[in-house]
């Protein structure tokens, strides 16, 4: 068992801490660079992203004070209600790391629209990675790298989720994804 | 688009992953060791007289 332990990357480590006292209040999904970097990618990250579902300040609150008790800190602030009122409702991420640690941080924002609705409802644990976390799923990462985030790093990054999936990719529902992802996030910004 | 080998790279490191589960293993050190040497760098400049500035200008404090 301490094998297991010992095998696990700090990132890994320092993810499934978190996300086990987040799922005690929230569905989440984990997103982007880490889902690639949890594949094989060799490259670096400071941050996991992290989307949760949108929750009411009373629920938050209890969740912000469970993280703290379990050793991790927001950067933004100390305090629950300027966390919500200031970054999480209107749309801002906020960072956490463990108390007296500057990295990793753990990025989280709330859902903001069907598209982050869509991709928690079909979250999924991925073998291949060997994480208890739940991921958004391979479809909608390729589909927000290749449509929305359009790098180097997030092309590449597709690109080799695309290798190491091959054929058991469902092309029609990234197909989908980027059509929503061109009308609600691509439109807004015009 | 980085240049062709850097994207050649790319692709014959996907193929390694994809065929060797033992990758973690190979990779472990190198991921964690950025972890690391970015803590130690933050840590020694919270330690400096203009270093705890730097590192809210960073994001990195409260």
């Amino acid at each position: 068992m301490k094998r297991e332990v010992d095998d696990k990357t700090i990132l890994e480590r320092f993810a499934e801490d978190f996300a086990r006292i987040i799922e005690k209040y929230a569905n989440y999904i984990i997103v982007s660079g880490f889902v690639a970097i949890m594949h094989g990618r060799s490259r670096g990250t400071e941050d996991i992203d992290m989307i949760v579902e949108k929750l009411s300040f009373e629920r938050f609150f209890e969740l912000h004070k469970a993280l703290i008790e379990a050793g991790f800190e927001c950067m933004q602030s100390a305090k629950a209600e300027i966390i919500y009122k200031d970054y999480l409702v209107n749309g801002d991420s906020v960072r956490y790391t463990r108390i007296g640690e500057f990295l990793p941080e753990m990025e989280i924002k709330f859902a903001k629209d069907s598209l982050d609705e869509h991709q928690l409802k079909t979250r999924q644990k991925l073998d291949f990675t060997g994480m208890n976390v739940y991921f958004s799923s391979i479809e909608s990462n390729i589909a927000f790298k290749e449509e929305y985030l359009k790098s180097d790093k997030d092309l590449e990054d597709a690109k080799h989720l695309r290798i190491i999936y091959k054929d058991k990719i469902n092309e029609e529902e990234i197909g989908k994804i980027k059509k929503e992802i061109k009308r609600l996030r691509m439109k807004s910004e015009e | 688009m980085r240049d062709k080998t850097h994207l050649e790279q790319v692709e014959r490191w996907a193929e390694h992953v994809r065929d060797n589960p033992e990758w973690k293993k190979q990779v472990k050190s190198f991921l964690d060791s950025q972890i690391i040497i970015a803590n130690r760098f933050y840590k020694k400049l919270a330690e400096t007289s203009e270093g705890r500035e730097k590192l809210k200008l960073l994001g990195k404090l409260r």
